[in-house]
């Protein structure tokens, strides 16, 4: 089904900044502990410091599927020139699985955002084969849309976001 | 009209004729005393040419044909503006958030100056509503950039890195954009008192 306005991707503009309007094919189930990731869930540094575990859908053993994590939001929401932060990669992910079943091409790095509330998204790319996907050199300036292009990925399958902020407050007020 | 009294210097060649023509007939005119502000009573049996002060006495003595002079009351018509209070609170669009005016005050000028720091903040619904007419004025001033506007700026927002930071950025960024620099998203209600909130956050 086709992203309707209301979505709450499409309202955070993760469909805007992030990636491209696309169709929900496959189910995604993302849980930092016992909290399930629903859209726009509000969390903080310290419940995402361990990787969290993926579930997708799908029926047929032989689908690969990609996951992206980035944050569109760095440094800071109101300045985000180093936009997109790989937070994590994992590719060649058997459908019905997760991602302890894929290859983890870029370890899981915490987000740990020091200014503003940051998005965090976990996005779901459909593989054309095994090892046709391979990471990038740097963390910082990651675009997901040309990530895509280049490896011939497409239109994502699934998609979800996050919030997180840091511990405690905002840091105060300097002079 | 304003007062119409010309400076004693400038104007000793003045004719009388543009201020007799101008006058309603049958008036001996004599031009007003410098202090102006002065209201002009009715009392008076010579007519004067009215000033303004908000209340624009009409003279019985000049004929200006307008009916239904009946009594002292009758002789002033109030120019406001056009301002009407109720009782209820009909038409009032200035949000109070619950607060004493220097407490509102500050609280917006607290609330934008954070989401200008930070880009996007969590906050109340009724808050991030009231806030959005103050940090669309504080873009507009960073769009002009003269260094009146800065110093507006630094009048509102509490911290001047903030202040100089969005002077720099705000050309390239909102260029093009008219108006409409901010998005709110509502999000669930707060645990403790259930209040509904909202992320406010710079488009």
């Amino acid at each position: 089904m086709s992203l309707s306005p209301r979505d709450p991707l499409v309202l955070a503009r993760v469909v805007g900044d992030v990636v491209d309007p696309f169709m929900r094919l496959i189910s995604l189930r993302v849980n930092y502990g016992q909290r399930q990731v629903t859209n726009g869930l509000d969390l903080r540094t310290s419940q995402v410091l361990n990787k969290p575990t993926v579930e997708i859908g799908g029926d047929d053993l032989r689908n690969f599927y990609t996951l992206v994590m980035v944050d569109p939001d760095v440094p800071s929401p109101s300045n985000p020139h180093l936009r997109e932060y790989l937070h994590w990669l994992v590719t060649d992910i058997p459908a019905t699985t997760g991602t302890a079943f894929g290859n983890e091409l870029v370890h899981y790095e915490n987000p740990c955002p020091t200014s503003g509330i940051h998005r965090v998204a976990l996005v779901l790319f459909w593989q054309l084969g095994r090892q046709t996907v391979y990471a990038p050199e740097w963390r910082q300036r990651f675009n997901t849309r040309e990530f895509a292009e280049n490896y011939n990925l497409g239109l994502p399958v699934a998609a979800v976001f996050f919030n997180c902020q840091r511990e405690n407050g905002c840091g105060g007020r300097r002079t | 009209m304003a007062t119409a009294t010309p400076t004693d210097s400038m104007h000793r060649v003045w004719s009388m004729s543009s201020l007799k023509s101008s006058l309603p007939s049958a008036v001996t005119c004599r031009l007003p005393s410098p202090s102006s502000r002065r209201p002009v009573l009715i009392s008076s049996p010579s007519p004067r040419l009215p000033s303004f002060s908000g209340l624009s006495p009409v003279n019985p003595l000049i004929s200006t044909g307008l009916p239904g002079w009946q009594s002292f009351e009758d002789g002033f018509k109030i120019i406001d503006g056009g301002g009407r209070v109720y009782a209820m609170r009909h038409g009032r669009r200035v949000p109070k958030l619950n607060r004493p005016p220097d407490q509102r005050k500050a609280l917006l000028r607290g609330l934008t100056t954070q989401l200008l720091k930070h880009g996007r903040i969590k906050t109340t619904r009724a808050r991030a509503s009231a806030m959005r007419k103050f940090v669309d004025k504080m873009i507009t001033l960073a769009k002009d950039g003269s260094l009146h506007k800065r110093r507006q700026a630094l009048g509102f927002i509490y911290e001047k890195q903030i202040v100089h930071a969005l002077f720099a950025e705000v050309p390239d960024r909102y260029g093009e954009r008219n108006g409409g620099y901010t998005r709110i998203i509502r999000t669930l209600p707060r645990r403790g008192d259930n209040a509904p909130m909202a992320y406010i956050e710079l488009v």
